[in-house]
């Protein structure tokens, strides 16, 4: 991330090391940025930043681990995206977003090596079966594992991605009041992601003690993951922010669900109210809470098992 | 820029072939002959009849020896509009365009920054004999199966494959492409081959303009959903897929428009003045 004179980066204290943890490499910057991208102020706190790398940090190399397994079941000698794919073949919506983004990876390789003439060459050079080289693994693999045939059906399935629509819409809300040099700054901080620092990423993820490392499209599809999991936290801690917010007067504040009031809270009269919650930063308190409600299962059968047998860690991403 | 006119002579077109072999029966190359027989005379006559019907808007610099037939003649002014390339072509086969382009809504017209044509030579090459003697060759046959050559005049680069066919990238327009791939196949001839010019096909143009206002991409993302893809993590720019014309356009915020996919340079015209109200709407206050 470059750090201009206009960057909101600027002027936040900064310590090259997490306070949990004693690394050399560090994303608390860009995270910040990455976070008023998504949604959170202009200025996102540090403390908050340093949680979310914290977060997930560790998210990421849970994953890894179990995507190891995966990968030793099937005796293979890297983690692919298959591996990665496989565990994520419980939550369809979220699989869905992944597809899209490989294959929309794909699609703009095809277009900008059209245009480039060094890009064609380039591209003829290492292997012309890359195109779509993404689009045909996860094709692939879906077709092997699918039993009942929901997963091949959402290749044709063209429903909106609610989630991601509620985003663009923030997105839209948020950059109508920029005036051109804020909006400039608003656009460097969206081009932000763990795959444009794809070394910087590969040190702070460190996989140099794992046996079975992940290939080159498998960091894709983590650098995209880790992403997501940094959308997903700004996305709940915004709905529980909202929830904590106090609005004067009214009896039934309490029992109006979240997205009620987010939705109202732009058009309506308590525009006071709404400022206010805008303009605050996200605290590490919303994200925590976001986790907590996250984590908490609530099933069918939820009241009659125990709270405390999880097995293993809740994935924001997958 | 030096438009090197002699190669119709010299270049041995369908026509000229046709006396020395049998005769061809094959449909598609009489379709290619016609098309030979057509384009160089009215090329050559259209250079003698620049002022008569209006339309001349290349700079010819017919810089020759003396062997050259034709008369040298510089044409005249370039189009009003720009003073870059818009080299028109002038084969009876492409209907006869405006000089203008502008309709008034835009007053912007997208520059060609790159063509890509193919071409089959219809021969086998033998690609180690033409990198050794070609000047500007590359061939590196454990990377890649072609000879990379590169003319300075058009700027443009060819991939040649063993087969015979040919990829001409780079040329700035549809004329200094064919003639670009003219270039290149008359070095393959003077090699030995007996290199022909068949089906020569513009298989895709890139044109670039600059409408000079930022755009607030979050809002036209969410508007023509259907059309465009954003996501700034990836790629600065929204890619906008229309579907009449079938163009894919790169909005970039700073104002900037790629257009790419376009087979006939209208196409590309047409698309962004098909964009540009909707870009216009979109305007960052």
């Amino acid at each position: 991330m470059n750090n201009t004179a206009a960057s909101p980066m600027s002027t936040v204290a900064t310590s090259s090391s997490g306070r949990a943890t004693g690394k050399s490499t560090s994303f608390t910057l860009e995270l910040q940025s990455m976070m008023f991208s998504l949604g959170d102020a202009r200025r996102p706190l540090h403390e908050t930043a340093v949680l979310v790398e914290d977060i997930v940090h560790t998210q990421l190399i849970n994953l890894l681990q179990q995507a190891a397994e995966v990968s030793q079941l099937r005796g293979a000698r890297v983690i692919s995206a298959e591996d990665l794919l496989f565990l994520m073949r419980k939550d369809k919506k979220k699989l869905k977003r992944l597809l899209k983004y490989m294959f929309f990876r794909d699609y703009k390789s095809k277009i900008v090596k059209g245009i480039e003439e060094d890009d064609l060459l380039e591209d003829k050079f290492s292997n012309s079966s890359n195109v779509n080289k993404r689009q045909k693994i996860a094709q692939d693999f879906l077709h092997s594992i699918d039993q009942t045939g929901e997963l091949l059906a959402m290749f044709e399935d063209d429903e909106i991605d609610d989630v991601k629509q509620e985003r663009m819409e923030r997105a839209e809300r948020q950059t109508r009041m920029m005036d051109t040099a804020q909006y400039a700054e608003f656009c460097e901080s969206r081009q932000l992601s763990f795959s444009k620092k794809a070394s910087k990423f590969r040190d702070w993820l460190d996989c140099s003690s794992m046996e079975i490392k992940p290939n080159v499209i498998a960091m894709e599809i983590l650098a995209y993951l880790a992403y997501e999991t940094v959308a997903q936290l700004v996305d709940l801690a915004l709905l529980v922010r909202q929830d904590m917010a106090p609005k004067a007067g009214d009896p039934f504040s309490h029992a109006i669900s979240a997205t009620f009031i987010q939705y109202h809270a732009s058009s309506e009269s308590t525009a006071a109210c709404g400022i206010e919650a805008q303009s605050d930063a996200i605290q590490p308190s919303h994200i925590r809470e976001a986790i907590r409600r996250y984590g908490h299962k609530i099933g069918p059968v939820s009241p009659f098992t125990s709270a405390y047998r999880r097995n293993g860690m809740t994935f924001l991403a997958c | 820029m030096p438009y090197d006119s002699y190669l119709h002579i010299f270049l041995p077109d369908e026509l000229n072939q046709e006396n020395t072999e049998q005769t061809l029966t094959e449909g598609k190359q009489g379709v290619e002959r016609n098309h030979e027989i057509q384009g160089d005379p009215s090329r050559l006559q259209s250079v003698s009849e620049k002022n008569s019907n209006g339309i001349c808007t290349d700079n010819f610099n017919l810089s020759n020896s003396g062997s050259n037939p034709l008369p040298t003649e510089n044409s005249t002014l370039p189009s009003p509009e720009n003073s870059s390339s818009s080299f028109f072509p002038l084969t009876s086969m492409t209907p006869l365009m405006p000089v203008t382009p502008v309709s008034e809504s835009s007053g912007i017209v997208p520059q060609l920054q790159n063509i890509v044509s193919t071409v089959n030579l219809a021969c086998k090459l033998d690609l180690k004999k033409i990198a050794l003697h070609a000047k500007n060759a590359e061939y590196n046959p454990k990377r890649f199966a072609a000879v990379i050559m590169r003319i300075r005049e058009p700027r443009t680069t060819a991939l040649i494959f063993s087969s015979g066919k040919m990829v001409c990238t780079g040329a700035k327009s549809e004329e200094l492409s064919r003639l670009a791939a003219r270039k290149f196949a008359r070095v393959v001839q003077k090699l030995g081959f007996p290199a022909r010019f068949l089906d020569f096909k513009i298989q895709n143009m890139v044109g670039s303009c600059d409408v000079r206002f930022p755009i607030r991409l979050e809002s036209l993302v969410l508007t023509h959903q259907q059309f465009s893809s954003y996501e700034p993590e990836l790629f600065p720019g929204l890619i906008y897929r229309m579907v009449k014309p079938r163009i894919v356009l790169l909005i970039f915020v700073s104002g900037k428009v790629v257009l790419t996919g376009a087979k006939e340079r209208s196409e590309i015209y047409e698309a962004f003045e098909n964009i540009y109200p909707i870009l216009k709407s979109f305007k960052k206050a």
